[in-house]
């Protein structure tokens, strides 16, 4: 059986082979319920995911949130780019984070042996305030805003431990782009 | 977990060295005929060599070598990391002159580097270890049987014991669901391959580690939440026969409906759910277990392919290896560059190569490629 399309679940649609590696490690972290995630097939480029997200059935499905995870290629607009071009009925459920340039990039700075890994680490440091030191990398740290705005969307129905499930401390500092 | 399996002169492995340190699960992928069942086909000697059957001629024929190659040697090797401990079981074999089976070169286990035993030809040297002497024993086997289930249990040959016991219960699978009847007339811990003896398995796992039951019905419930419970009623004296009660789900308590499915009429990808659920179960009683799944999406919806493969990974996440092929998008793209291993054969005359796909450059999404062959050795 599939997500329960009528429960809240949340779709991910990777630009590209690079950072449907990423979701692949976010989806199967342990830090994340089973089954809640679903990994779209990669859109072939940052504007495709924007049609992608169009063709989703948001509409139809109330309990769906869905994560565009592009690249931001070093352009500080993008973000505001996609938004724009989400219908508004269902921009609130829909998030947009990536590397600030490239997957590859990121993977190299932190000397980390695959792209799956850093999927992995990104989820476990998703509910907690204490250390966020992977998201509050360089290439990483202009999600902020967009990862408070998805956690609270998700938090009830995306964690694996209750307690990240049910509690949630405001966080302190961070950036936007 | 397997650090590297290596085989040479057999079939289409001439030198072949797959490496699998480091990867807690990791998807074999490759054109048809690029030597995926092969690998399988060692692994499934190596393990019934565990299992007690350990007659050359059983296991391997003649024509099992590279191209008719009869002037060297056939040679397997396993390294394990069990225990903290690293197991290298070898196995060389030949074909001389006028033989028609097989006989034995070589057999040796060594665990840390320090061997347990040797043997040449017919004579076995199992050394024995105490922390003031160290003796060895020599004894004659057939040439024609490994020697590895032959070695007697004692505090000596512990890790014969270990290491035996731990290939005994991997699992290789290529079910057939329609052979998984539910029926048993016993019960084991070592699963066929076709799955066809699925519900001794089950038998074998729940009367060993009864616990075991709450773990295989949150994995169905997962993916058949209409679940009540499961059935395993004896229907003669020896057989005994699983079924499964399903209950509506509805809020209305009044309404109480239930259905009872003999497990032989659950549907293939239901069968696939409940392999799974008993594998997941199994490597958390008595793992860790290596599994070997070839092709784990056949049988299952679109849907649920990505899931099905993610539940698997993660599981094997914590203890165990898993190691599966496919040539399904959905359960290639649930894995990534560092864990997916690509066989190739440039030709039938050619022997099967391995590489990881973190060393094959390709442009784009990676199942377009595969479809256009552009990805470099892949459909060479």
């Amino acid at each position: 059986m599939a997500t329960n399309n009528f429960r809240p679940h949340l779709h991910v649609i990777p630009e590209d082979d690079r950072n449907r590696q990423i979701a692949n490690g976010f989806a199967g972290s342990k830090s994340i319920a089973p089954r809640v995630v679903q990994i779209l097939p990669p859109a072939g480029g940052w504007m495709k995911t924007v049609e992608k997200a169009k063709d989703s059935d948001m509409q139809r499905y109330a309990e769906r949130r869905l994560h565009l995870l592009v690249d931001f290629d070093r352009k500080t607009d993008r973000i505001e780019y996609i938004k724009k071009n989400i219908p508004e009925e269902f921009i609130e459920r829909v998030f947009i984070l990536g590397t600030f340039s490239e997957p590859e990039e990121l993977k190299a700075t932190l000397g980390r042996k695959g792209l799956e890994e850093i999927g992995e680490s990104l989820s476990e440091e998703c509910p907690a305030c204490s250390d966020r030191s992977l998201w509050e990398h360089a290439l990483l740290r202009h999600n902020t805003e967009e990862l408070e705005r998805m956690i609270v969307s998700v938090r009830s129905f995306l964690f694996e431990r209750s307690e990240d499930r049910e509690h949630f401390p405001p966080r302190t500092g961070g950036g936007s782009l | 977990m397997i650090h590297r399996l290596y085989v040479n002169n057999f079939r289409c492995l001439e030198n072949f060295d797959l490496p699998l340190k480091g990867m807690s699960s990791a998807l074999l992928m490759g054109g048809n005929g690029s030597g995926k069942s092969t690998v399988l086909h060692v692994l499934e000697i190596l393990q019934r060599i565990a299992r007690g059957e350990n007659r050359t001629g059983r296991l391997l024929q003649p024509e099992d070598f590279s191209y008719g190659r009869f002037d060297a040697p056939m040679r397997f090797e396993i390294e394990v990391f069990l225990q903290e401990r690293l197991y290298l079981y070898t196995l060389a074999l030949e074909l001389p002159e006028k033989f028609k089976e097989l006989r034995i070169l070589e057999e040796a286990l060594s665990v840390d580097g320090q061997a347990v035993y040797t043997r040449k030809e017919a004579e076995v040297s199992l050394f024995r270890r105490s922390p003031n002497s160290e003796d060895t024993a020599r004894f004659l086997v057939d040439w024609h049987l490994a020697a590895l289930p032959l070695i007697q249990a004692s505090p000596d040959t512990e890790s014969v014991r270990i290491f035996r016991t731990w290939l005994a219960h991997t699992v290789l699978l290529v079910p057939i669901p329609s052979l998984m009847t539910g029926e048993s007339g016993g019960e084991t811990l070592e699963p066929e391959r076709d799955g066809s003896n699925f519900a001794e398995w089950f038998t074998g796992l729940l009367s060993r580690y009864p616990s075991s039951y709450t773990s295989v019905e949150r994995s169905l419930r997962q993916v058949m939440p209409d679940i009540k419970d499961l059935l395993n009623r004896p229907v003669s004296d020896n057989v005994k026969s699983l079924a499964v009660r399903f209950r509506e789900q509805n809020e209305d308590r009044a309404r109480n409906a239930e259905l009872t499915v003999r497990f032989k009429n659950l549907s293939d990808g239901e069968k696939c759910f409940f392999i799974c659920a008993v594998i997941l179960a199994a490597n958390e009683s008595y793992g860790p277990l290596f599994c070997f799944w070839d092709e784990p999406d056949s049988h299952l919806s679109l849907s649920e392919v990505g899931h099905f493969i993610l539940s698997l990974r993660r599981a094997f996440g914590n203890s165990g290896q898993l190691l599966t092929t496919s040539h399904h998008p959905e359960a290639i793209r649930r894995f990534s560059d560092e864990n997916t291993l690509l066989l190739f054969r440039r030709s039938h005359l050619e022997p099967t190569s391995v590489r990881r796909l973190d060393e094959i450059s390709f442009d784009g999404d990676l199942v377009e490629a595969l479809i256009r062959g552009d990805i470099p050795a892949y459909g060479d």
